[in-house]
């Protein structure tokens, strides 16, 4: 039986930073994952702190991080942790050739499908704002039968918006020619564009819809492959700035954003198998010496000194839950809930912190998940992204920006 | 001012079903709804069409009513029924002694209950519970409260009703003892106007009280409260009852694809009460654990609650023990001639309610038409012809579908697949809803939200609640300017909202997995709460 130094367990963002960064440091490293994790749910930008106290907006999510309680992941690490995992994300993403833009020290603010401006930290360069910014007129594009991107919602929401109110708004459609009762998705449009065929297309319709060097917001449809080859060939036919929007899932900025990671987590050494069927763990004397898993053909132990737990929330199947007690399967971790399930949700939907959104498990600044007493229940075990407690990634948008900070400290504690 | 031979208040089954006769009589009327249609309590029961099964000991008359009723309506109203028969099952720790008492009051009332063996019934039900000591067939149906309202509307309106929504009745106007007209006000403007009219028939439901308080007459109708639990997969094929007398959870409705899990009884302060607890939640599942096992397993849709209208003549009963029958109010009792009040009753017995609340209004009008309504279908059918065209343009497995909630008003729907590529699309794959129809009902004047869209379409009432197909139908709404005024946002977070509510109360496991999702999407990614001057770019 093979035996690695770090076993990690989940193939989300938080699993993949961690993994690669495990192998970075040399270490021998396995990763079980079991589907892709919700990169391709969320979308690829990285969100690092949008809101903070009873939602008030950040111009400099760096500003922000001062203000959170010290139960919260950022506040555990600290500025300097932060700013390393970033640093190193951004590295690797630009080693990689899809370069990540920004810094802690600002906001992007990107358009959404919902009409909306969104705060994010990191973004890759086709969701930069700065040509939105600098125009004039703006063209919202739309793909005909893509039912989850409406241009005339975008446009009616964002001349709402001080910053885009004294700018003129057009509507352009665009074919991808998928017809005959066919709904399409973005990741069709995407994969469409992957191909030759589709960026002709798709060149000769803007070309006839555009004048040169419009700016246009665009679906994040512009190829599913972590590169920015599909928006530079459409770009360069009229001068044309395309700038991709968030949108529902399928995200495929996300996707793109997967596909690098993994593709630098296996370069790296990583060994990754998929669709592991992860039953639990073995643990002695307050340490884990193994995880079982037990797909169809048979049961199999997986021994490594060190462990770290990506396994993901409620959503992610990382927490499970029953009425007023929240659980963690793999570890067995205490995961800390109201005992009354009516204070799990706050009456109002949005615009304040679910209190079901900051369970999760409590974990120290190296990561160790502790016990009420503040004590390392595992002495070699580690947690990170949305398996944590204290962060409402949706209320503060720092989901990304969690993952890959903790995911990053987890690999510096293994 | 806005003239009329009758004013109908109230929504609900009971007052579309008023509102309906009145019209086929040939009686100018007018329809009040202080929100949507079946916003109330006809929307906020198990959906159940009794057999009067569940009346049978207590209650004979209602029993029989509903038996009759039930056979009219599996006619008149075929595409809002399910045919799917019921059982009645008898578990340990249900009194013995009651199984005889309620074989002989069905055969005494004329529903017909076929003993089977307990074998026979897990065979037709397999999730059932092995512990069960006898079972019996009743002829239970399940019915969909919405589209029996919506379908009651379109037919008045073919016969010249009008239909106001958003409406609420604000005064009573009387001269010398006489109704005269009501003062209305449009909750959505704020606008107040009066309708002139010779009669007021009040079918508020729950709310019944507040109408007449407005003429100083003092009804005593206590609402009260049940809650439901609507599951995500249909787990029965039949409606399934104990068989005991009466109580708390113990029925299971079988809609499409999902079941519905009630109810409770218990009395509420206000009529519109409808937000469940947890607690409640909880107590229904451990009682309907009895008859399915596996039932807190099974992941929850979403739980919601509505008030019964219970009226009472003596004014200290409440609860189970009040009567479920109906009783006309004439409030020339109280020296007001022109207003009728009808209380009590059951959504099963709405029709027949309706019939001679219209017949009583006719004979003071002198009116001689009959009623029609139990003969006449709700909607009529479509041509086969137009069937077989639509059939070129309808994703497939959504036809059948949509001809049974639209009736003849296929044709428009057909129409705008016909002029536009690209209508047939389905906005939701869960109740398999076509963006022509949803355009089609947004264009209707009493849609006013995406709310009032899903009653009438059912749209986004499945597996995921809204989570997609919520932001598609505000794509249709903002081209429709539905929102009046609001955009995509607003009418996303008030849609979601509704939604929420009624998966707060049972925030676990499957349920929470959605919600944490449909927040991500929401909140996280598309950051719908955002106020519009947070930040410039």
């Amino acid at each position: 039986m093979r035996e690695y130094d770090v076993i990690v367990v989940g193939g989300g963002l938080a699993g993949l930073i961690a993994a690669a960064g495990a192998a970075g440091r040399n270490k021998k490293v396995l990763m079980l994952t079991k589907g892709a994790g919700t990169l391709a749910i969320g979308g690829g930008s990285v969100d690092l702190l949008g809101y903070v106290g009873e939602g008030r907006p950040l111009a400099s999510p760096e500003q922000g991080l001062t203000e959170l309680p010290d139960t919260h992941p950022y506040s555990k690490i600290g500025r300097a942790g932060i700013q390393a995992a970033l640093d190193y994300f951004k590295t690797v993403c630009r080693q990689e050739g899809y370069e990540y833009i920004g810094s802690p020290e600002k906001n992007y603010w990107v358009p959404t499908a919902a009409g909306t401006l969104k705060p994010t930290c990191l973004i890759p360069k086709t969701m930069d704002t700065a040509p939105l910014k600098a125009a004039e007129k703006i063209f919202v594009a739309g793909f005909h039968r893509l039912k989850d991107y409406y241009p005339q919602i975008v446009v009616q929401g964002l001349a709402k918006i001080p910053v885009y109110a004294k700018k003129e708004f057009s509507v352009v459609w665009l074919d991808t020619g998928m017809h005959e009762g066919r709904d399409i998705t973005a990741l069709e449009v995407a994969r469409w564009l992957d191909t030759e065929a589709g960026r002709r297309s798709c060149a000769e319709q803007l070309k006839k819809a555009l004048p040169p060097g419009a700016v246009v917001i665009v679906p994040p449809v512009l190829g599913t492959k972590p590169s920015y080859a599909v928006a530079e060939e459409l770009e360069k036919t009229g001068g044309y700035r395309l700038v991709e929007s968030t949108g529902l899932p399928p995200a495929i900025i996300g996707l793109r954003l997967r596909n690098l990671w993994l593709n630098f987590a296996k370069k790296s050494g990583v060994t990754v198998v998929e669709n592991a069927a992860v039953t639990g763990s073995v643990v002695e004397n307050g340490r884990c010496i193994a995880i079982k898993t037990g797909n169809l053909d048979r049961e199999r132990t997986y021994r490594a000194q060190s462990f770290v737990l990506t396994t993901g929330g409620f959503f992610g199947g990382g927490l499970g839950s029953q009425p007023g007690r929240a659980t963690e399967a793999v570890f067995d971790l205490p995961v800390a809930a109201p005992a009354n399930p009516e204070e799990w949700g706050a009456p109002q939907l949005f615009g304040t912190r679910q209190p079901f959104a900051q369970i999760g498990i409590v974990a120290d600044g190296r990561m160790a998940p502790v016990d009420a007493a503040g004590q390392p229940i595992l002495s070699n075990v580690f947690v990170a992204g949305r398996n944590l407690a204290g962060y409402d990634f949706s209320f503060e948008k720092s989901g990304n920006g969690v993952a890959i900070v903790t995911g990053y400290q987890a690999s510096l504690s293994v | 001012m806005q003239e009329t031979t009758v004013v109908v208040i109230g929504g609900g089954a009971t007052g579309v079903g008023v509102f309906r006769d009145l019209c086929m009589r040939g009686v100018k009327t007018v329809l009040l709804e202080q929100r949507d249609l079946a916003y109330g309590t006809s929307s906020r029961f198990h959906g159940l069409l009794h057999s009067g099964g569940r009346y049978a000991v207590k209650d004979a008359e209602s029993a029989k009513e509903c038996i009759e009723e039930n056979m009219i309506l599996r006619r008149v109203a075929k595409h809002c029924v399910e045919e799917t028969e019921g059982f009645f099952v008898r578990l340990p720790g249900d009194p013995e002694d009651f199984e005889p008492k309620w074989v002989a009051a069905c055969h005494q009332v004329g529903i017909n209950a076929t003993p089977l063996s307990v074998a026979e019934a897990l065979r037709l039900e397999p999730q059932m519970t092995e512990k069960a000591l006898a079972v019996y067939r009743v002829p239970d149906s399940a019915i969909d409260g919405f589209r029996l309202v919506w379908q009651n509307v379109m037919s008045a309106r073919k016969y010249g009703g009008q239909v106001r929504t958003y409406t609420e009745v604000v005064g009573i106007e009387h001269q010398n003892g006489q109704v005269t007209g009501v003062k209305v006000r449009n909750t959505l403007t704020g606008q107040t106007d009066s309708i002139a009219c010779d009669y007021v028939v009040n079918a508020a439901g729950s709310w019944v009280d507040q109408i007449t308080e407005m003429a100083g007459i003092p009804v005593n109708v206590k609402p009260d409260r049940g809650v439901l639990i609507a599951f995500n997969h249909r787990f029965t094929s039949r409606v399934v009852n104990r068989l005991r007398p009466a109580s708390d959870g113990d029925i299971f409705v079988p809609h499409g694809s999902i079941t519905i899990l009630g109810t409770t009884s218990s009395p509420a302060d206000r009529p519109d009460d409808t937000v469940p607890s947890a607690r409640e939640v909880m107590n229904l599942l451990d009682i309907g654990e009895a008859t399915f096992e596996d039932v807190k397993k099974y992941r929850i849709l979403r739980v919601f609650a509505g008030t019964r209208p219970l009226y009472s003549a003596d004014p200290n009963a409440s609860g189970r023990a009040a009567s479920r029958n109906f009783t006309i109010l004439d409030h020339r009792k109280e020296g007001l001639q022109g207003l009728a009040s009808i209380v009590g009753g059951k959504f099963t017995t709405y029709r027949l309610m309706a019939e001679k609340m219209a017949d009583f209004v006719c004979a003071q009008l002198g009116v001689k038409t009959e009623c029609r309504t139990a003969q006449e279908p709700l909607i009529e059918e479509p041509s086969a012809q137009l069937v077989e065209k639509a059939r070129e343009y309808f994703p497939a497995y959504s036809l059948e579908r949509a001809v049974s909630r639209l009736g003849t008003r296929l044709e428009p729907v057909l129409e705008r697949m016909k002029n536009s590529e690209g209508k047939n699309q389905l906005v939701c794959e869960c109740e398999m809803v076509t963006l022509a129809e949803i355009e089609e009902v947004s264009a209707d004047p009493t849609s006013y939200s995406l709310e009032d869209v899903r009653r009438k379409t059912r749209m986004g009432m499945g597996t995921c609640q809204g989570a997609f197909c919520g932001f598609r139908s505000v794509g249709t709404a903002v081209l429709n300017d539905l929102g009046h005024g609001k955009g995509a946002p607003e009418l996303l977070q008030d849609f979601l909202q509704a939604r929420w509510n009624g998966i707060r109360p049972a925030l676990w496991a499957n349920q929470l997995r959605e919600a944490e999702l449909m927040r991500g999407i929401y909140d996280g990614t598309l950051n719908i709460n955002g106020a519009i001057h947070d930040e410039g770019i």
